[in-house]
């Protein structure tokens, strides 16, 4: 492999981006004692990116992640609402640095008498199934208000302890309305496809595949990086959210099966090589790389 | 002090030549005129029970006559629709919860994604899927679908396409609909008014308080008026009024209150008053007068209606396990007051009367003048 200016480029954007990223601007302490993820930042909920992470580990109290404010609160089973909550009953502290934190589906009752300020220490309930929720658990999302975006928990949370890569498991190439697997060694026709993936995390403390989304994925064919999807954030552009950066609404994330959209590759003839690399939630990474030749 | 001689003279000497005649025939117009055209009383308002009805676990009468009129009712998770005298249309439980309208509601569950909008005798609308929960407007003519994260909300036909879907920069804290407008209130602060086509007419951020946040929000049936609560530390009342270029605050004023939940507020079916929960109890803003007059009762406001066609109002407070209940003009003279016990209350209009409803049982009063 011979070195190109291209690559030169990377190597010096990706050092940019080291070091002038901006470091966390605050951390936070787990809400929970037990931690099992059920759920992460920017899956596909239907009609909308999963704006949060949903946390297991059965009946348990909740405790706030920073010193905070209340500012709003819901009660299913007492309070006054003009439309309907799929939070079930939560509560959102107000942080310093106009960070917000929420806290959803607990336990009716279990929100106890109104306060106006917590410490981590305090319990803002209990961990429940209220509102739109399969089962027991915390649905906690943050707001970052100077940014006015929604962030990835995870990104400012205690690191989850070392857990499996994600899986990358099928790849599929869609032009119209053909798709086909794509292996290694498959003999394609010259033209246009996207690329779809089916990746994902795993969650541990099951049996049985209980799928997340991993932190980021991307995509490159021949070195040449093609799509990088990251769940860091998401914002909202002229009514949509979309990730953070982008103009990547969820439509164009996700196919209507649940794969990823990992960008549009031209397939000229020869012989080429498509890496795909995704960062699991606890930071580690799995690379397939799929090598294929292209016939007019 | 002695009086002026000369003085006491002149005036006694003219009340000796005045005739009596002329004081009789003065004070007989006096009495005359009276009698024929006698002052005005005040018409005095009447409250008359006209039934009450036990709300029956489950009715349907989908023969009754084809547009004869009925009016909904919502007693915690029992719902339906009463005809005017007092025969029940029809009668549910919410699955979950219920979507109620004037013509139409859709009883869901909590994790159904298929959804069937019924009439108001229960028959059978149409049908159609939506991940979040479903949301009618006042007159039923229009379905949301609410993201269940409360970010952002969709509208759709009545087979269930979509016709536009907003996402909001913060989670949807209060919500108001009526006719073509939508006004959201957000946790950031920002209160949106949205058209009929999707589009955002007006964006309005709370301002003045430490943390913004929007914690009640009102449309006008008219849409002349919008008015929110916001804000933490203080907490304000703000009243838009429409204008040819748009809307521009008509009132703020400062709250007692320290709300950290939605405020419950909404405005008379003329568009007329406002009423708003407060620490003191309910309150009733009237815009044109701008004034903000607490009616004191305990309590949570548990509902408010407007009967006699709009010339009296009715609000309900809730206070553990007792309800107080005040019927009056807007103006302020208290007509009828009462407390009583109850854990499930509503306060509803129907034919422009009261409809009271509570522990299963539904009341209609009307409130004549005579």
């Amino acid at each position: 492999m011979t070195l190109q200016p291209r690559h030169l480029v990377r190597a010096l954007v990706s050092c940019a981006v080291l070091i002038f990223a901006r470091p966390p601007a605050f951390a936070l302490d787990w809400p929970v004692a037990v931690k099992i993820i059920t759920g992460t930042f920017g899956e596909d909920r239907g009609d909308h990116f999963h704006n949060g992470i949903d946390i297991g580990g059965g009946s348990q109290d909740v405790h706030p992640v920073l010193p905070g404010e209340l500012v709003f609160r819901y009660d299913e089973a007492s309070d006054y609402s003009s439309l309907p909550r799929g939070t079930g009953s939560f509560v959102v502290l107000h942080h310093d640095q106009d960070i917000l934190s929420l806290y959803c589906h607990l336990q009716n009752g279990s929100l106890g008498p109104e306060r106006t300020a917590y410490v981590p220490a305090e319990r803002l309930g209990m961990i429940g199934d209220t509102g739109h929720a399969n089962g027991p658990h915390l649905h906690f999302t943050v707001f970052d208000e100077q940014a006015g975006s929604t962030v990835n928990p995870l990104a400012f949370l205690p690191p989850l302890p070392d857990r499996p890569p994600p899986v990358i498991r099928h790849v599929l190439l869609a032009s119209g309305d053909q798709r086909q697997l794509l292996e290694s060694r498959a003999t394609l026709k010259q033209g246009r496809a996207e690329i779809l993936v089916e990746v994902y995390d795993l969650r541990e403390d099951v049996a049985f595949s209980w799928p997340l989304a991993p932190a980021s994925v991307s995509a490159s064919v021949d070195g040449v990086e093609v799509s990088r999807i990251s769940f860091d954030s998401l914002q909202v552009v002229e009514g949509k959210a979309v990730l953070s950066g982008t103009t990547l609404s969820r439509g164009q994330v996700y196919d209507s099966a649940g794969l990823l959209r990992c960008g549009t590759v031209e397939l000229r003839p020869g012989e080429s090589q498509l890496r795909l690399a995704a960062r699991g939630c606890a930071g580690n990474e799995a690379v397939k790389i799929i090598s294929f030749s292209v016939h007019e | 002090m002695r009086p002026v001689e000369g003085t006491s003279r002149v005036a006694s000497s003219v009340r000796k030549k005045r005739p009596a005649r002329v004081l009789f025939a003065a004070l007989l117009f006096i009495v005359f005129y009276f009698l024929l055209f006698p002052y005005p009383l005040g018409r005095e308002l009447i409250a008359r029970p006209r039934w009450a009805v036990a709300i029956p676990a489950s009715a349907s009468s989908p023969l009754s006559e084809p547009g004869r009129p009925s009016w909904q009712f919502q007693l915690g998770s029992r719902f339906g629709y009463v005809h005017g005298d007092g025969s029940v249309q029809y009668a549910g439980t919410a699955l979950y919860r219920v979507a109620l309208s004037a013509t139409a509601f859709v009883n869901y569950t909590r994790l159904g994604t298929d959804w069937i909008l019924q009439d108001s005798s229960g028959q059978r609308l149409t049908s159609f899927s939506g991940s979040g929960y479903p949301l009618l407007d006042p007159e039923g003519s229009r379905i949301f679908n609410v993201k269940t994260d409360l970010s952002g909300i969709i509208e759709l036909d009545k087979s269930g396409g979509t016709l536009w879907e907003r996402d909001f920069p913060g989670l949807m804290t209060t919500l108001s609909l009526q006719g073509d407008s939508l006004v959201v209130g957000l946790l950031n602060g920002s209160l949106l008014l949205i058209n009929r086509l999707g589009s955002p007419l007006l964006e309005y951020p709370a301002r003045g308080s430490r943390v913004p946040v929007i914690l009640g929000s009102a449309l006008a049936p008219d849409g002349s008026l919008i008015a929110l609560v916001s804000g933490i530390g203080p907490q304000y009342l703000t009243v838009l009024r429409r204008q040819s270029s748009g809307y521009a605050p008509l009132a703020t004023l400062g709250l007692p209150s320290d709300y950290r939940r939605e405020v419950r507020m909404g405005f008379s079916p003329d568009s007329r008053y406002l009423f708003i929960e407060g620490r003191a109890g309910p309150g009733l803003f009237d815009p044109a007068a701008q004034t903000l007059r607490w009616v004191g009762l305990r309590g949570r406001l548990a509902g408010a209606a407007f009967p006699g066609h709009g010339m009296l109002v009715a609000l309900a407070s809730r206070d553990g396990g007792r309800v107080q209940l005040a019927i009056e003009p807007p103006s302020g003279v208290a007509v009828y007051r009462e407390e009583f016990p109850a854990h499930e209350l509503y306060l509803g209009n129907i034919d422009g009367q009261l409809l009271l409803g509570w522990d299963g049982q539904l009341l209609r009063i009307d409130i004549e003048a005579v």
